[in-house]
């Protein structure tokens, strides 16, 4: 068993010429199939005038991530960062990352997947934004 | 034997090592259609929409091929129309891509009907997209219809769209009759067990070694393209044991839907054996395993897995630790066998007993008689007794499934009450 942050953006497309953005982050300690203890949940929501680039998006992992107490590789889909090689974003890091691997790591994205949407959709009817 | 000569574009952002593997495989597979490899040649760059590769190094291939004496071109990266009609223009040779290779190797392998249509299926899928370049290609010069207004492409492809539904259609009713004849087995009592993996990791010979049968294995990619399935007994239980079809890397999405059916044995399985050639090294064992996983997301949810790490016998004791402390969080239950000496098999029958659906154990009194005797028979035969005690009753203790307790049960009430069904 092992600890990793499993990290979600959801709403990377424009709504009423604005991005309005959810990061989720999760601190889970996982075996190679399954979660077996959920530590932390982090959210945040980024509002951004311009569409996301990968220094960006980079930048809103880290400022979510960093509020988690509990140490751990981020790991996130290969998607979430454009289809970019692993090698490339992992030194564009300040800490370690990888792309999702085992199922447990999927399993877990997956649970910080459900967060991120949930939670946006929650702020858009709250702030009256139609999406 | 075709002497060959394997082609290979590389993405300027992929790992050397990744590139290595993928030209190895491309081997192997060339290997299995009986292809004999002469050369190889590389080129790391973006794609070409002509060619592929570059001007330059097709060129150079052509010179290749006449030196060589080679008289077919094996392409690892997907082809297009034009860029085959445009090489072998260059070249003067037939020129096929991997997923072709692979394609030829199933239509070799396929022996049933329903494999054949499988492997149709998977053809017709190949060439769709195809159809229209194909036939513009071909009949450059002609026009068809009145003042040239027609054209073959789309009745080209309007035929082998019809011949894809038909295909369909016909595997659907046989998918049908294994779904139910499945349903059926876990109504008698045995549960499904699965063998999974890449191709050559060693399923084929950890199944015979199991079952001790005699199923055939080579080494070559995809010797078993068909589920081959047998009974065993582990620790008492009856268990059906399945092989199926290794998996590849990057292998396109309409060639895993045209072989789901075979894929389907292991996403409808109770326990997943996940077969790792642990005598490769930890990168490539990573691959491997990632591409597993992969496979396995969609499809399965909550079915146990094992990792079987198997050919133990060449690595020595360390290197095992190594491995497993390398890829050890990608490797669930991990059991390390030599399949072909039967090294940890004891073990590998104890994780598979501990991942089977639970079976609860119970204690029945029956009457001492033939009637009585006749259910301690059936118990025999449904579950595992563990103990017997012939005094004025029969008392079995007993571990089955739930509806075998259920029915022994109400066998032991309505005996209470002295009823005397003759159980049927």
């Amino acid at each position: 068993m092992y600890n990793i942050i499993a990290v979600d953006i959801s709403g990377r497309h424009k709504i009423n010429d604005r991005y309005y953005m959810v990061c989720a982050a999760v601190s889970v300690s996982i075996t190679a199939e399954h979660i077996e203890r959920v530590n932390q949940i982090k959210i945040k929501p980024f509002w951004l005038d311009s569409a996301p680039e990968l220094t960006d998006i980079i930048q809103v992992i880290e400022d979510t991530a960093k509020e988690i107490e509990f140490g751990g590789t981020i790991i996130t889909e290969h998607g979430e960062m454009y289809n970019q090689p692993e090698r490339v974003v992992a030194s564009m890091f300040s800490r370690e990352f990888k792309y999702q691997e085992s199922l447990g790591d999927r399993s877990s994205i997956e649970l910080a997947h459900h967060i991120s949407l949930c939670t946006r959709n929650l702020l858009l009817s709250e702030l009256g934004i139609e999406s | 034997m075709k002497r060959v000569i394997l082609v290979q574009r590389n993405e300027p952002t992929n790992d050397e090592s990744r590139n290595i593997r993928k030209l190895i495989e491309l081997q192997d597979l060339a290997r299995s259609a009986n292809y004999k490899v002469v050369g190889d040649v590389t080129q790391t760059r973006r794609p070409d929409r002509k060619y592929q590769i570059g001007r330059g190094k097709v060129e150079e291939l052509a010179l290749m091929m006449e030196e060589l004496g080679a008289d077919g071109i094996i392409f690892s990266n997907q082809l297009s129309t034009t860029q085959i009609y445009n090489i072998s223009e260059t070249c003067k040779c037939e020129v096929i891509d991997k997923f072709q290779l692979i394609l030829e190797i199933f239509a070799k392998r396929a022996t049933t009907k329903r494999s054949k249509l499988q492997v149709e299926l998977a053809k017709l899928q190949y060439e769709l997209p195809k159809a229209k370049a194909i036939m513009s290609l071909l009949k450059k010069e002609e026009r068809p219809g009145f003042m040239g207004l027609g054209s073959y492409e789309d009745s080209y492809e309007q035929d082998i769209r019809s011949r894809i539904n038909r295909i369909k259609k016909e595997l659907a009713s046989v998918q049908k009759d294994n779904e139910s004849l499945r349903i059926k087995r876990h109504e008698y009592g045995f549960s499904i067990v699965s063998l999974a993996g890449y191709t050559s990791s060693g399923k084929s010979t950890l199944f015979n070694a199991l079952v001790d049968e005699d199923v055939h294995v080579e080494d070559m990619l995809f010797t078993t393209l068909l589920p081959i399935t047998r009974a065993l007994n582990i620790c008492g239980r009856r268990v059906l044991l399945t092989d199926t079809v290794g998996f590849i890397e990057d292998l396109p999405h309409w060639m895993i839907d045209a072989f789901r059916s075979t894929l389907n044995e292991i996403f409808l399985a109770d326990v997943i054996l996940l077969v790792v050639d642990a005598s490769e090294s930890p990168d490539i064992m990573r691959q491997k395993l990632v591409t597993s996983h992969d496979t396995f997301w969609e499809q399965i949810k909550g079915v146990p897995i094992i990792t079987v790490l198997n050919k133990i016998d060449r690595i020595t004791e360390n290197e095992l630790k190594e491995r497993l402390e390398n890829v050890g969080y990608l490797t669930p239950n991990p059991v390390a066998v030599s399949a072909k000496n039967g090294l940890g098999f004891d073990e590998l029958k104890n994780e598979i007993y501990r991942q089977l659906p639970k079976w609860k154990r119970e204690t029945v009194s029956l009457p001492m008689s033939e009637y009585g005797m006749s259910i301690v028979s059936w118990l025999f035969n449904e579950g595992i007794v563990h103990n017997i005690n012939y005094k004025d009753r029969i008392i079995v203790d007993f571990e089955a499934r739930d509806e075998i307790i259920l029915k022994a049960r109400i066998i032991e009430k309505k005996d209470k009450h002295g009823h005397n069904h003759m159980f049927t």
